[in-house]
């Protein structure tokens, strides 16, 4: 049901009926495995318009022009293709744009970020192939694909979204998330519980309070820009029993004596990483505690931060000892808590998450023999056989992995970033109106609006809160109640 | 031999929730019957006699803005009228009456009466007649059975009721009202879901016992607030003023002291209370920092010498109430009429609910009120009107409303119940509507007096009045975007003189009014159309709320267009891979109806919303 409302203006947007959104999204699109091109994509109504914005003229639609890719300010950051699909004759059945270009990632990057200074929205996770479905570019049999692709996409984006946060960086957006919320619970309860005896802030405290936070957000949206956020690129982690070779293996990878290596199970009790360079790729190596069962207090603490480690990885090496007898593949991985193997967890996104990320690595091969092919596949998984005391088959591994990792992973930890940054900047601008409303108007309730606008852009990192969890707040914090 | 009668509508109890259904139901042209317990009862403020307040006076204007009679009998029955959060801006006001208990009971026995189209009945409902799962009627002690398409019950909180005071305890519903039994026991048979909640009222106190000279007086607003949109202050009994006072550290020391023979502290009850209404010892023990805590002291009506002790709910024994009272402030020699008591009952899962308040194991039934695990008289009123007009679409056979959490608090309700449920008594607060600026007390009629009238609900009286102020809204609007201000002419002088604000560039009123200096009545003196007075007000709010508004309405678009998403009810959720397995047991359990509803699940992210949407459009798309 609608009513008539004086309030209420009509929207000029299209109303799709699909009940998905309207504006443009862009995000980087590039094909897994194509270190060297990326891609910028834009779909929606303002592609073209943002297009023209950014190379500066119109092209003919379907036709790759060369063009410079230029920032606001003028000063070129690029040169590459640019391309303009019209509506509806796209991948997604909107308009659509790409902008190729050869400069890395951190200049793909800073592409983006152009693309959405001028007004486009960072897609979601799958939401191109989502609109695409909607405007009917792909049949039913697609949708299932869909579905599996927005469900690996979020849970890349959460994985680089909770490894950027990981450190200083998260503590400080904990903080002013804290205050922001300290904040709402006063003014709302001022709000609702008008008759109760709350020791209210004054609105002059309430606007210094305010004020501090907005110097805090933008301390903090400067160090995210200065790259802070984002400390390493894609994050291999390599795990296994104890004395496989897992620290072997590492120092092969980085090329020198990084972890310790010593014939006793269990030296490795802590995770190590180590960043490197492969073929142009930041990709970093995590050797873990192995894994097994135990009552070592402390080894049982590595045990646990390795678990957290595989959460985190974009890819899980799994090495395991080749010259001796081991159980099949499953059996070991529920013996090391793995995966759990019951019937009602095995059709979990959980499980097939962990499977589309295990790389499975033999090692030791030089106490066999080498007359072993050195990928071979068991199940539907592929097995790569190496020995990290000789070397032998581990530029096979490294291919496998640039192969598996490709640019697209590289960009997620951008795409996270980036995320944030938009996050910070809404509740900049929403604390800053805010307070100005406040202080020219005195107008409290629409202070308390933009206070809750930034609490949501903050919810946005953080995980949002409902507004009974807001109430539960002010009940704990205020004796309220007649 | 039994009688048999026939009805469209069959309403059970006469509280608020129920008279509200019954003239709801009548009012759209339904034959309408309330059966109540006893008649004396209809109408009747079971708790301290007030109406409305922050987030529930928005209710009250809701059922005003439908034609329901909270708003108008308030009116008729208010002694004691304030507006809150005066200073803190339009979106947020609010009114509160006390009401005088009799006069109040009275007028809504009076509209009841004199609603065509409803008969009044007095029986005890012993059973539902309820046919392949679709209600047919109900029958009485009497063995009376009434013959209906749709029936609504209001019962309260009949359901298991218990009342501790101290360790003692007994069976019964509030107010005296005995618990019906055979018809709990035939609910408790169907599928719905009980849950146990309690709630507390403090000791009542005889006025001629308190010294008033101690106490802190609370006047009424001046000027006085009106609760209807049809409202007047020459409606308004007899004014009376209101009190404040104080516990004090003796009163906390009589609490501690007695703790261990509290029922709640005790752990003989087990409902849940509301976290919003603590008992007293529950805020002496939780806030043990505090010296003091606040008693509102309200009349219950010109008639009578009790006073509700506002903010002392207490289950503590009898002895130690009579103490603890006297330790406070003008009450010292405070004579006890009626001891405080914690009762807790039954209420049915709210998300075992449609939204139009329709059941979803029984067609044709209806649940509003307390029996929903809300509280309040208002929050009972605003679902009696849902849920009766709901009755008599049913009846007619038309489609089912409900208004969205963007249109009313009423939508916000009944949005919050049936899609997260509730595991305290429900109240009302302004930080639940996220539309908080569009949702304002002072346009209620602009939100869904039309919606009313389409429903039938709205009588040509309030209907004129109404289309008349939206007139004069609109042509007073667009007589100040019209009306220019030149820099340097005597207009301009003139307009600096009454607001003080100097303008530097030609403008018209409607702009300048946006300005936090200038306000209606500045413009209405420039204008000089007294015709308009009474709308200039509801001008500027608009104007000034306008950029909010507009930022809003974006989000309400998409709300908008996921409304239009439905989800099929043979999604399979639990086979739904990418969901959580306690998302998918949520969804399986809710079932929404639409995209939007699933939005508000907890716990769900637009990715889950994105796979809702491709299982919802490939089942569309095979068939
Ligand atoms: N022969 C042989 N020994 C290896 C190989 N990789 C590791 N080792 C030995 O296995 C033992 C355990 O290795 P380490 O890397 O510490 O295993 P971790 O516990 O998994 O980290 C050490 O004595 C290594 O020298 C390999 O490929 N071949
Ligand atoms: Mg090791």
């Amino acid at each position: 049901m609608t009513s008539v409302n004086s309030d209420r203006t009509t929207s000029g947007k299209l109303k799709y009926a699909s009940g998905i959104e309207t504006d443009t999204i862009a995000a980087i699109a590039t094909p897994a495995g194509k270190g060297g091109i990326g891609i910028v994509r834009l779909s929606g109504p303002e592609a073209q318009n943002i297009l023209v914005k950014i190379i500066g003229k119109k092209i003919t639609p379907r036709y790759a022009t060369l063009a410079s890719f230029l920032d606001q300010q003028g000063e070129k950051l690029d040169r590459g293709l640019a391309l303009f699909f019209p509506a509806p004759h796209s991948f997604t059945g909107e308009h659509v744009a790409e902008l190729h270009g050869h400069g890395g990632p951190v200049i793909i990057d800073l592409l983006l970020s152009e693309c959405l200074s001028h007004g486009a929205r960072l897609a979601k996770p799958g939401e191109y192939s989502e609109r695409a479905y909607h405007n009917n570019k792909l049949d039913l049999v697609q949708a299932e694909a869909i579905a599996d692709l927005i469900n690996s996409a979020s849970a890349n984006a959460a994985r680089a979204a909770a490894r950027s946060l990981s450190g200083d960086f998260s503590i400080q957006i904990n903080k002013v998330a804290e205050e922001i919320k300290n904040l709402r619970v006063y003014v709302e309860a001022s709000i609702d519980f008008p008759e109760e005896e709350i020791d209210f802030l004054t609105e002059g405290q309430v606007s210094q309070k305010a004020q501090k936070i907005v110097s805090e957000l933008k301390l903090l949206l400067i160090s995210s820009e200065q790259g802070v956020l984002l400390r390493d690129g894609i994050r291999l982690v390599i795990a296994g029993k104890p004395n496989v070779g897992k620290s072997s293996l590492l120092n092969c990878l980085v090329g020198f004596d990084r972890a310790i290596v010593t014939a006793h199970a269990g030296t490795t009790r802590d995770s190590l990483s180590e960043s490197i360079t492969l073929k142009g790729l930041p990709i970093t190596f995590v050797d873990t505690a192995g894994l097994r069962t135990t009552n070592d207090v402390v080894e049982l603490e590595g045990i646990k931060r390795t678990h957290e480690e595989i959460k985190k990885a974009d890819r899980i090496i799994l090495v395991r000892d080749a010259s001796i007898k081991n159980r099949a593949l499953e059996e070991e991985l529920e013996e090391l808590n793995l995966i759990d193997n019951s019937d009602e967890n095995k059709k979990t996104n959980d499980r097939s998450d962990f499977f589309g990320r295990l790389l499975l690595v033999n090692n030791k091969m030089d106490l066999i023999g080498e007359n072993l092919p050195t990928i071979n596949i068991s199940g539907n998984q592929s097995v790569i056989n190496i020995s990290a005391l000789t070397g032998a088959g581990v530029d096979n591994l490294v291919e496998e992995i640039i192969q598996l990792v490709g640019y697209q992973q590289q960009t997620v930890g951008f795409s996270a970033r980036r995320r944030h940054i938009e996050s910070l900047n809404g509740a900049l601008t929403a604390l800053e109106l805010g307070i100005s409303q406040l202080n020219t108007m005195a107008a409290g309730e629409l202070f308390a609006e933009d206070l809750k606008c930034a609490h949501m852009h903050c919810g946005d990192i953080l995980g949002h809160m409902s507004s009974d969890e807001l109430l539960g707040e002010i009940f704990s914090s205020f004796c309220i109640g007649k | 031999m039994s009688d048999q009668q026939y009805y469209d509508v069959i309403i059970i109890g006469g509280g608020h929730a129920g008279t509200e259904a019954a003239l709801a139901s009548a009012r759209t042209g339904a034959s309408t019957c309330l059966i109540s317990q006893n008649i004396e009862t209809i109408g009747q403020m079971s708790c301290n006699p007030a109406i409305g307040g922050i987030g529930k006076s928005h209710l009250v204007k809701e059922i005003d803005a439908l034609d329901g009679v909270m708003a108008k009998a308030t009116d008729r029955a208010g002694i004691h009228f304030r507006v809150l959060n005066a200073r803190k801006g339009p979106a947020v006001r609010a009114t509160r009456a006390q009401a005088d208990r009799q006069l109040y009971k009275q007028t809504i026995r009076g509209f009841v009466e004199n609603q065509d189209n409803l008969k009044l009945f007095q029986q005890t409902v012993v059973d539902l007649l309820i046919v392949n799962g679709v209600v047919k009627g109900v029958k009485t002690q009497l063995d009376v059975i009434f013959h209906a398409n749709s029936v609504v019950l209001t019962t309260g909180t009949f359901l298991g009721g218990l009342i501790h005071i101290g360790m003692e305890s007994h069976t019964g519903g509030r107010a005296g009202d005995p618990p019906s039994n055979s018809l709990a026991k035939r609910l408790r048979e169907l599928p719905f879901r009980v849950d146990r909640l309690k709630t507390g009222t403090p000791p009542r106190i005889d006025a001629r016992s308190v010294d008033f000279s101690q106490l802190e007086e609370q006047p009424g607003d001046n000027p006085r607030p009106v609760m209807s949109y049809l409202g007047s202050i020459e409606q308004h009994p007899e004014q009376r003023m209101c009190h404040i006072t104080y516990t004090n550290a003796d009163t906390h020391d009589i609490i501690r002291k007695n703790l261990k023979r509290s029922p709640l502290f005790s752990g003989k009850i087990d409902g849940t209370g509301p976290r919003y209404c603590p008992s007293i010892e529950d805020k002496v023990v939780r806030f043990a920092d505090r010296d003091q805590h606040q008693i509102f002291i309200e009349p219950e009506g010109l008639n009578t010498q009790e006073l509700y002790p506002n903010g002392i709910s207490t289950s503590l024994p009898y002895d130690v109430q009579i103490a603890l009272i006297r330790t406070i402030k003008g009450f010292e020699n405070a004579h006890i009429t009626r001891p405080g008591y914690a009762i807790e009952y039954d209420y049915f899962d709210p998300r075992d609910l449609n939204f139009s308040l329709e059941t979803r194991f029984i067609e044709g039934l209806f649940f509003a009120g307390q029996i929903n695990g809300t509280t309040g008289y208002e929050e009972a009123a605003a679902q009696g009107l849902l849920a009766g007009s709901n009755a008599a679409l049913k009846a007619a056979g038309k489609p089912l409303w409900h208004p969205r959490r963007d249109e009313a608090y009423l939508g916000v309700l009944v949005d919050d119940l049936v899609n997260q449920g509730t595991n305290e008594p429900y109240r009302m607060f302004t930080s639940r509507a996220e539309f908080r600026l569009l949702l304002r007390q002072d346009n209620a009629d602009a939100r869904l007096t039309q919606m009313g009238r389409e429903l039938g609900l709205v009588s040509n009286v309030r209907w004129d009045i109404f289309c008349e102020k939206q007139k004069k809204i609109n042509e007073l609007t667009q007589m100040l975007a019209e009306f220019k201000i030149i820099v340097g002419t005597d207009l301009a002088n003139k307009f600096n003189k009454i607001t003080d604000v100097k303008i530097s560039k030609d403008s018209d009123l409607l702009t300048l009014l946006k300005r936090p200096e200038v306000n209606a009545q500045h413009v209405m003196k420039l204008i000089d159309s007294p015709d308009y007075n009474l709308v200039g007000e509801q001008v500027e709010i608009q104007i000034k709320y306008q950029g909010y508004i507009k930022r809003q309405q974006a989000e309400i678009d998409k709300i908008d267009r996921q409304e239009q998403v439905v989800l099929p009810p043979e999604l399979d959720y639990l086979a739904m891979e990418g969901l959580s397995n306690e998302l998918r047991e949520k969804l399986a359990y809710v079932k929404p109806p639409t995209l939007a509803k699933a939005g508000r699940i907890q716990g769900i992210t637009p990715a889950a919303l994105s796979l809702l949407l491709i299982h919802a459009k490939k089942i569309r798309d095979m068939s």
